[in-house]
C-alpha cells in the first residue's frame, strides 16, 4: 500500500495517475471497492478522508474497515487530504472527524511501503 | 539545544515529540510542560489520552497553562530536559482570559521571553507547535488574530530553535536541520 497526502486541490490524483499510469489504475472516489481480485489493476482510493467521514456518519468503524480492506488488497494507493492543519472546529463531529482521520493516516503511514506528500502537484517522498 | 516540532491536529506530533526527547535526554531529568486548561469532558479525555501516551516514559509533569517561564521555578537543580506542549494552547490561554483579550505583540513578546528562559535553563528543550494555517476558512476577528499571532510565533520560535521538524502522518520531515 502506498499513501499519498496533501492539501486540498494539490493535484494528488493527477500525480498518482501520471506516476502509475492511468490505464493501470482503477479509481474509487470516497469508497472502498467490494471486489478487487478480478481487475489486475492498482486500486486507487481517492478522497479517502471523505470515506472516513461517511463511515463515521453511518455508524461504521473506519479504523477496522480500512484494516480489513488492506488485509485483502495490498496493491493499492490511498489518497487523502490533510485536514488537520487548521483551527479546531466548533462542532463536535467535525472535531472527532479531524482527529480520527489524522490518527488513521498515522497508522496507514506506518504500514505503507511508501508515503508521499503532494504540494503544488509535486510529490515529495517522506517515507 | 532547542527543537521546534510542528504539525496539524492528529498528525502524531506529540508521540513523535515524546520519543524524540526520550532519545535525546540521555538519562537526564525529563519534564513535560502541560499547557492545556480543561473545561469539559472532551478536554479531560484528551489530557488522559496524552497521559497514557507518556506513561512509563519517565516524564515529570508540570502544569503551566500561562507564564511558561515559571515552570523553571518548579524544576529540580541539575541537568534537565523538557517537552513543552503546546504553543497553540499557551497562546490561546495568554490571549483570551476572563479579564479580556490581549494584543498580538504583547503575547508574542511574552511567550518568546518565556521560551528563551526555558531554553537557557535546559540542556534540550522540545517545543510543540501547531499548524493552524491551512483550512482555507475565514473566521471572526478574534480567531483571525489568534491565527496571525500563531504565525508570528512560529516564525520567531523557528528562528530561536536549532532545528525545526514537521510531523506528517507520524513521519518527521526536517524543515531546518541543526
Amino acid at each position: 500500500m502506498k499513501l499519498v497526502l496533501g492539501g486540498y486541490a494539490q493535484g494528488k490524483l493527477d500525480y498518482v495517475l501520471q506516476k502509475y499510469g492511468r490505464e493501470a489504475c482503477q479509481i474509487y472516489d470516497g469508497e472502498i471497492p467490494e471486489h478487487t481480485e478480478e481487475q489486475g489493476k492498482t486500486v486507487v482510493m481517492n478522497h479517502f478522508h471523505n470515506w472516513v467521514k461517511e463511515r463515521m456518519k453511518n455508524g461504521g468503524c473506519p479504523e477496522k474497515e480500512i484494516q480489513l480492506f488492506l488485509n485483502r488488497c495490498q496493491d493499492c494507493v490511498v489518497i487523502s487530504d490533510e485536514i488537520g492543519n487548521g483551527i479546531v472546529p466548533m462542532e463536535a463531529f467535525e472535531r472527532e472527524y479531524r482527529e480520527r482521520t489524522g490518527r488513521i493516516l498515522v497508522e496507514l503511514a506506518k504500514q505503507a511501503e511508501e508515503v508521499e506528500r503532494v504540494i503544488c502537484g509535486i510529490g515529495q517522498r517522506i517515507k | 539545544m532547542m527543537t521546534l516540532i510542528y504539525g496539524g491536529s492528529g498528525s502524531g506530533k506529540s508521540a513523535f515529540a515524546e520519543s524524540y526527547l526520550l532519545s535525546r535526554a540521555e538519562g537526564r531529568r525529563k519534564y513535560y510542560l502541560a499547557t492545556m486548561q480543561v473545561y469539559d469532558e472532551e478536554g479531560q479525555r484528551k489530557v488522559e489520552r496524552h497521559r497514557r501516551l507518556r506513561k512509563d516514559k519517565g516524564f515529570t509533569t508540570i502544569e503551566q497553562p500561562t507564564e511558561i517561564q515559571n515552570a523553571v521555578l518548579k524544576m529540580a537543580a541539575g541537568e534537565k530536559t523538557a517537552l513543552l506542549e503546546c504553543i497553540g494552547n499557551l497562546t490561546a490561554n495568554e490571549m483570551f482570559s476572563r479579564s479580556g483579550q490581549r494584543e498580538e505583540a504583547e503575547v508574542v513578546e511574552e511567550i518568546l521571553k518565556g521560551i528563551s528562559v526555558l531554553k537557557e535553563e535546559l540542556v534540550h528543550l522540545v517545543v510543540v507547535s501547531n499548524n493552524v494555517f491551512e483550512d482555507g476558512r475565514s473566521y471572526e476577528e478574534a480567531t483571525m488574530r489568534y491565527i496571525h499571532t500563531m504565525g508570528r510565533l512560529n516564525v520567531e520560535l523557528a528562528a530561536l530553535a536549532d532545528e525545526v521538524i514537521e510531523v506528517v502522518a507520524g513521519i518527521p520531515v526536517t524543515i531546518q536541520a541543526v
